[in-house]
């Protein structure tokens, strides 16, 4: 299973007597974006719990750029450029702005270039002695969370000294994301990062995954995404779940307008063409 | 074979007392989310008060127990209105830190009203013994099974049966849903204190009946067994305690019969280390933990909760003040000059110990505050660095360049070995591993007589000589003074150094929120490592300095009272605040010289301050960071 991209083949979790997700298979490719929609339930938020290593799957397996994941914690996972957003978004509640993205850069800024880590005793040298090799690494850190947080604009970077906790909710949500980018991930997947989003809020999102889009062309995106306009803006494909199955692979259009997807969604079959978001919020 | 039956049905009454004090732990928890420190402090209550009923007063034993078991009710009731109710929405810690308090202050009390010696306990049951095939078992050991179990069977009928039992459940499962249901949720809370500290006093009674014998410092490490016993059993179930209790209970005095009696207790407390390690859920499972930012927590289940955090948020709005790293150098500096215009050696000591407890406090709140583990434990690696300079000074007569040097190693990496089982816990159960943890060095160095000379300590530790300053000998208590001072000063700029450094940036992250840190791909596990390796190596080189200053070195200044002090001068320096815990470390060590004269109520000012603050600054003097 060599090869580029994330592959999920026939995953399935368990809890209890629940199938969260069953048997479920995708693939994401660099530079490509996909959502996954379904209703509530589905297994969408396990699949990225699996896919990121929180949690383990009870059988298949997952690929990222060749190398096998389901066994590997969470962050050898993240180290391998897969960032991450909660559903609940997690900042660091006492940490500023400006500390909290750093955080985001800290493994790039102890990695090798083997792709491992600095041993503690060196870390420990650098950092207490502020040696040469160190001083460049921080600053190149400093550089990417500034980059990062400049991508939202006047939201974030004048609060860069504030402490999270005291952001707004749509502001938390771009700080947790801000940190992802800032780490330069290959793929970033984001669980309903519009969730709680008025219009205007969300509007600003689908403007940020479009330029990212643009911006890191070799990136891939995987959003769980409730509200269908945004997704059929920015995904180039869908991935429809029920019931922890992969139902429907297709581009939005064709995902989105199929009758089971429809039926899925509302529980009969589609009325009208106004089809929009399953769920406001 | 007949010692081994004897010994589990001996065990078996002890663990049905064990499994009381669970109970007691696992209401509380229940009810309140909160691991009630206190409760082994309330066990030595019920003790103390039948003890003097039946002394003082001469009432027969039944008697004498229900009045115990009435007034330490009451005083549960007490316990929760006073330390806890004004701390609803304070910060994660302080409910625990409170009830630690309030376990310091009743503890410290009761030696001065019983006296800190073990008193014969004035009543017993009778000794006959009766045999079941070969095995053996007394009386006092059915009567004590007998009560115990009655206890726990009447428990669980109250709660499964009984309107208030249900409503107990209810507020335990969803407080929130059971106000909206016009279930009085603060009542229900005094309920399950005031029956934890019934059920403390009826196992306190037990006890004092089981061991014939009563004392002052029996409520941590009894409160730790039934603690451990609960955590067995998953923390917050009737059935898991009971069980947890009887395993512990059987555990340790087939250990006590097999390795010797002295090892009891430390064979105990291993276990729970190990079960924190294996099975931090506890053997029946038991979600519950997860939800509390318990043990789970770290593991990914739930969200962990911030220490600092609270729901009212102020506390991380309020500013925190501290020196840069070369801040230090100054403050140093301008206490170097102090030997020149003082020449009172009673002055100069006093200042010493100032800074020795400024290091251990320093120590602890690096691993406290900024990494977020509090540690009720720091006594041990304080204890293991005194101890490495003693043997290798002594016996072997090593240079202060060696003996320093091999404590501050030896410590790391004895905080670290003792770090490993805490990895997956946080809160609440990783400040009782660190309790563990502590009460195990403490045993270790009473009872290794080989090496530490048990309760005899190590006398006349020569003077420290320095051969990398070619042989320089620091004999005088104003030689001494500059050594200590330099030594603390570096150690407290390399500690600050990493606070300010992406490092001590990363540790705070993974105290806020672990799982969060380690989806950014942050190696967590390594970096609590790293934090309890250099904290250890700052108690081990504050350890060593002791030593040398003091020239004995005897298990008495490693108890569970010390941790609690260092605790008690990070919390109020403002966790995670080097600066902070400087100030207050070195200000309560030498606070005692202001009380000559009531050194016995030291421990209990320091409780009240601890209580107070936590009420009116939680962030601490400068500033939790």
């Amino acid at each position: 299973m060599a090869g580029e991209g994330i592959i999920v083949d026939n995953v399935s979790r368990i809890f209890g007597g629940l199938r969260a997700v069953d048997g479920a298979s995708l693939k994401l490719a660099r530079g490509e974006t996909v959502a996954i929609v379904g209703p509530n339930g589905a297994g969408k938020s396990t699949l990225v719990q699996l896919i990121s290593g929180v949690d383990k799957a009870d059988s298949g397996t997952i690929h990222v750029d060749g190398v096998r994941t389901d066994r590997l914690p969470p962050d050898r996972i993240a180290r391998l450029g897969v960032g991450r957003s909660f559903q609940t978004s997690r900042v660091f509640p006492a940490l500023s702005v400006w500390d909290s993205v750093l955080v985001g850069v800290q493994p790039r800024l102890i990695a090798t270039a083997s792709g491992r880590l600095l041993d503690p005793v060196t870390e420990s040298l650098g950092a207490l002695l502020g040696l040469p090799f160190w001083r460049r690494r921080v600053a190149a850190q400093e550089a990417a969370a500034e980059t990062a947080l400049k991508l939202f604009g006047d939201r974030l970077w004048p609060r860069r000294d504030q402490p999270a906790l005291g952001l707004s909710y749509a502001n938390r949500r771009r700080l947790e994301i801000a940190r992802l980018l800032a780490a330069e991930p290959r793929y970033l997947l984001l669980d309903e990062p519009s969730a709680g989003m008025n219009p205007t809020e969300t509007e600003e999102l689908t403007q940020l995954i479009l330029d990212l889009r643009r911006s890191h062309p070799h990136m891939g995106i995987l959003v769980i995404e409730h509200k269908l306009s945004l997704v059929r803006r920015i995904a180039d494909r869908v991935v429809v779940l029920n019931q922890g199955k992969v139902l429907i692979e297709d581009t939005p259009d064709h995902a989105l307008d199929h009758p089971e997807v429809v039926e899925a969604y509302l529980g009969r079959p589609r009325a009208g063409s106004n089809f929009q978001d399953a769920h406001h919020g | 074979m007949e010692l081994f039956l004897s010994q589990i049905l001996n065990g078996l009454a002890i663990g049905q007392v064990y499994a009381l004090i669970a109970l007691g732990f696992s209401l509380v928890f229940g009810v309140a989310n909160i691991i009630n420190f206190a409760q082994g402090a309330l066990f030595m209550l019920g003790a103390f008060i039948a003890y003097s009923a039946i002394a003082w007063f001469g009432l027969p034993l039944i008697p004498a127990a229900i009045v115990s078991v009435v007034i330490v009710a009451i005083l549960g009731l007490l316990l929760e209105r006073i330390a806890l109710r004004p701390l609803m929405g304070a910060p994660y810690i302080a409910p625990f830190l409170s009830t630690l308090a309030i376990s310091t202050i009743i503890d410290q009390s009761a030696e001065i009203i019983w006296s800190p010696e073990s008193q014969p306990f004035p009543a017993s049951i009778s000794s006959t013994t009766f045999f079941i095939g070969n095995a053996y078992i007394t009386v006092t050991d059915l009567v004590i099974f007998g009560f115990g179990a009655a206890a726990t069977i009447a428990l669980t009928l109250f709660v499964s049966y009984t309107w208030t039992g249900r409503a107990l459940r209810a507020t335990a499962q969803d407080p929130a849903a059971a106000a909206q249901l016009g279930i009085r949720t603060d009542v229900m809370r005094q309920i399950a204190f005031g029956l934890a500290g019934a059920l403390g006093a009826l196992s306190g009674i037990l006890v004092a009946l089981y061991f014939q014998s009563v004392f002052p410092q029996m409520g941590i490490p009894f409160g730790l067994k039934g603690f451990a016993a609960a955590l067995l059993g998953g923390l917050a179930r009737i059935p898991g305690a009971v069980v947890g209790g009887l395993l512990l209970g059987i555990g340790e005095t087939l250990a006590s019969a097999y390795v010797g009696d002295s090892y009891r207790d430390a064979i105990a407390f291993s276990l729970l280390l190990l079960m924190l390690l294996v099975r931090p859920n506890g053997l029946l499972g038991g979600g519950k933990l997860n939800a509390l930012g318990g043990s789970g927590a770290a593991a990914g289940a739930m969200p962990t909760t911030s220490l600092l955090a609270s729901a009212s948020s102020q506390l991380s709005a309020t500013r925190a003040y501290y020196l840069p790293a070369w801040g230090f150098l100054v403050v140093g500096a301008a206490f170097a000059l102090v030997p020149l215009l003082v020449s009172s050696t009673y002055v100069l000591q006093a200042l010493i110990y100032g800074f020795i407890f400024a290091l251990l406090a320093v120590s602890v709140s690096l691993v406290s505050g900024a990494a977020g583990i509090l540690s009720i434990g720091h006594a041990a690696f304080f204890g293991v660095g005194a101890y490495a300079v003693a043997v290798l000074a002594r016996p072997y007569g090593l240079s202060a360049d060696v003996t320093l040097l091999a404590a501050v190693v030896l410590t790391a990496l004895v905080a670290l070995i003792a770090a490993i089982p805490l990895l997956k816990l946080s809160g609440h159960t990783a400040a009782l591993g660190t309790l563990a943890i502590g009460q195990i060095g403490f045993l270790v160095f009473l009872n290794w007589v080989s090496v530490t000379r048990g309760p005899m300590g190590i006398l006349n530790i020569p003077h420290p000589v320095l051969e990398v300053l070619g042989g320089l000998r620091f004999a005088t208590t104003g030689q001494k003074y500059w050594l200590v001072l330099g030594l603390v000063v570096i150690a407290v700029v390399i500690a600050e150094r990493y606070v300010s450094s992406p490092i001590g940036r990363t540790w705070r992250a993974i105290r806020e929120d672990r799982l969060a840190a380690q989806a950014s791909g942050l190696p967590v596990r390594r970096y609590i490592l790293l934090a309890f390796a250099i904290s250890g190596a700052l108690a081990g080189l504050a350890g060593g300095l002791f030593a040398y200053v003091q020239q004995v070195v005897s298990p008495e200044s490693f108890t569970v009272e010390t941790s609690i002090l260092i605790l008690t001068m990070a919390v109020l320096g403002g966790l995670g605040n080097l600066s902070g815990a400087v100030l207050t470390g070195f200000a309560l060590a030498i606070l005692p010289e202001f009380l000559r004269g009531f050194e016995e109520w030291r421990m209990i000012i320091y409780g009240l301050l601890l209580l107070v603050a936590l009420r009116v600054r939680p962030q601490g003097l400068l500033g939790a960071r």
